[in-house]
């Protein structure tokens, strides 16, 4: 059973992913389909809330790679929010965090992307 | 320093990640499932969005895709590369190898197209004991950079970990693959097996036109009968067979006596009285996979109050499958023409059986029979087992001595 649930919202072009839980099994993938299906009705940016993830392993990675991956040929904006330092430190060690924007929670980000248009 | 600090991350990382590979590659999921999250873990220790992972068919000389990752193309399973088996040879055992390493290779020229398809920046050919498995195939990393030496370290490590897990799952695949062409035939023996006793059926009861078919309605009757009981499904067939085969005696028994139509003598009562007994002594040669029939046979015209045949046996002797075959065969006497009499209307036959219920018929069988009677005329089973033996024009009439009787 996987202790994950993923929440969403989205107003405009801006989409928020709220993950929970445990990132580290094939039950959190739902977090990449969901970003791929947001992307895909035109999302111009997204926005990770990370406060309620507790652990990311490989298969973590693996789903955030993907995610970033799919907002690059997008040409989206793909942000990170209110990380642990322990998830930002994997983040930086395998090179996600030079394609992601990161703040330190939502309302920065959401400002940032209203002031950027 | 800091880059000391940063290696040593990565080794704890890279550690953690073969910790998770493990768990997922000895996981109780099915083969795709543990694939997928294999390669998730893989493509999350280098920070590859693209993968895929293949199984080698060595009888048919192709890599299948298992499994992928991140690939713009969405129908890539079960895509094949062909590999020859001197084309393996040229391939490094559990080591990284890209298009360059391969690109003299004639496996790569001839799989190039798909090689650009999948963005294929690393292969990996999975062997455990020399024997070729499959491959994982990695695409570019995120950002495009270079996979570093102690990378191909770790991704050494992976293959030695994947080919285990593949060679296992095909050995899963084969015995998978041998246990569905052993049911087949087993399927196939058993319609033959049926085939063969209906055949003998049909042979018992042609020696009579009268008896025409009284087998297989036997037999119908009796599956109904223990299917409403909760049987299980061997023991369902096992008394399908013994229906079909309860008069096998008969054979041996002068045709004469059988389609006498005045009074049976003495001795002519005494040798169609055998007929269980000789079915019994047949059947008893036969190694049955299902228990019972040769019992269920040599008794079925034994009664509940000890005055059957041929051992006088007594209720608590009785099995319920002899008592299912009693009831079964008994009613279908009635409800058929004889050489001796004609049929009895339904309702008499009904009246009939709720007369002899607990001296020769079981009451608990008894009830079970009409009460799928009960059902079948409501439309509550979907394929009705009896009804459709029953001719009566009355059908209302059936059913409301059905509905009285059912319990």
């Amino acid at each position: 059973m996987s202790n994950f649930s993923l929440s969403s919202r989205s107003a405009r072009d801006v989409a928020v992913l709220m993950p929970k839980g445990y990132i580290n099994d094939m039950g959190a993938v739902s977090l990449e389909r969901t970003s791929e299906q947001m992307l895909g009705k035109g999302m111009n940016s997204l926005i990770v809330n990370f406060s309620n993830v507790q652990y990311i392993n490989t298969i973590g990675v693996s789903i955030f790679t993907g995610m970033v991956q799919k907002t690059l040929e997008h040409r989206s904006v793909l942000c990170f929010t209110n990380m642990k330092k322990a998830h930002r430190d994997v983040f930086e060690m395998m090179g996600l965090i030079k394609h992601v924007m990161v703040f330190a929670d939502e309302d920065d980000a959401l400002a940032f992307l209203k002031r950027k248009g | 320093m800091a880059d000391r600090k940063l290696d040593l991350k990565r080794l704890m990382f890279s550690m953690a990640s073969l910790a998770d590979l493990g768990e997922e590659a000895t996981s109780s999921k099915d083969l795709s499932s543990k694939m997928r999250a294999a390669l998730y873990v893989i493509t999350g220790m280098f920070s590859v969005p693209s993968a895929a992972l293949f199984l080698y068919h060595p009888q048919r000389h192709y890599l299948e895709l298992l499994v992928d990752k991140g690939q713009r193309d969405k129908a890539l399973q079960g895509i094949t590369m062909p590999i020859l088996s001197e084309q393996i040879k040229r391939l490094r055992p559990n080591d990284p190898q890209t298009a360059r390493d391969l690109a003299g290779h004639a496996f790569y020229q001839r799989n190039r197209g798909l090689w650009t398809k999948l963005q294929i920046e690393m292969f990996l050919p999975l062997f455990v004991k020399g024997e070729f498995v499959g491959a994982v195939a990695l695409g570019r990393k995120l950002g495009g950079a270079p996979f570093r030496a102690a990378e191909k370290d770790v991704l050494r490590i992976v293959a030695h970990q994947m080919a285990i897990t593949l060679h296992n799952a095909r050995l899963f695949l084969d015995l998978a693959e041998k246990a569905a062409e052993n049911k087949k035939l087993y399927t196939r023996m058993q319609r033959i097996y049926h085939d063969t006793v209906e055949a003998f059926a049909a042979a018992i009861d042609a020696k009579d036109e009268y008896t025409k078919e009284h087998s297989y309605r036997v037999a119908s009757y009796a599956v109904a009968i223990a299917r409403e009981l909760g049987w299980k499904k061997q023991d369902i067939e096992g008394i399908y067979i013994a229906g079909l085969l309860h008069d096998i005696g008969k054979i041996i028994v002068d045709v004469k006596v059988i389609k006498k139509t005045e009074t049976l003598s003495a001795p002519e009562i005494c040798e169609i009285r055998k007929h269980p007994q000789i079915s019994y002594d047949i059947l008893s040669k036969i190694k049955f996979p299902w228990k019972d029939i040769g019992k269920f046979v040599l008794h079925h015209h034994e009664r509940l109050d000890g005055t059957g045949y041929p051992n006088c046996l007594k209720e608590a002797e009785l099995s319920d499958g002899v008592k299912i075959l009693a009831l079964v065969d008994a009613f279908d006497a009635m409800t058929s023409n004889r050489p001796y009499r004609d049929k009895l209307p339904l309702e008499k036959a009904f009246q009939e059986v709720m007369r002899c219920k607990g001296t020769q018929f079981d009451s608990k069988i008894t009830n079970t029979f009409f009460r799928i009677l009960h059902k079948e005329l409501n439309g509550e089973i979907k394929e009705p087992q009896i009804l459709p033996h029953l001719q009566e024009t009355d059908m209302r009439n059936i059913k409301a001595l059905a509905s009285g009787l059912a319990m």
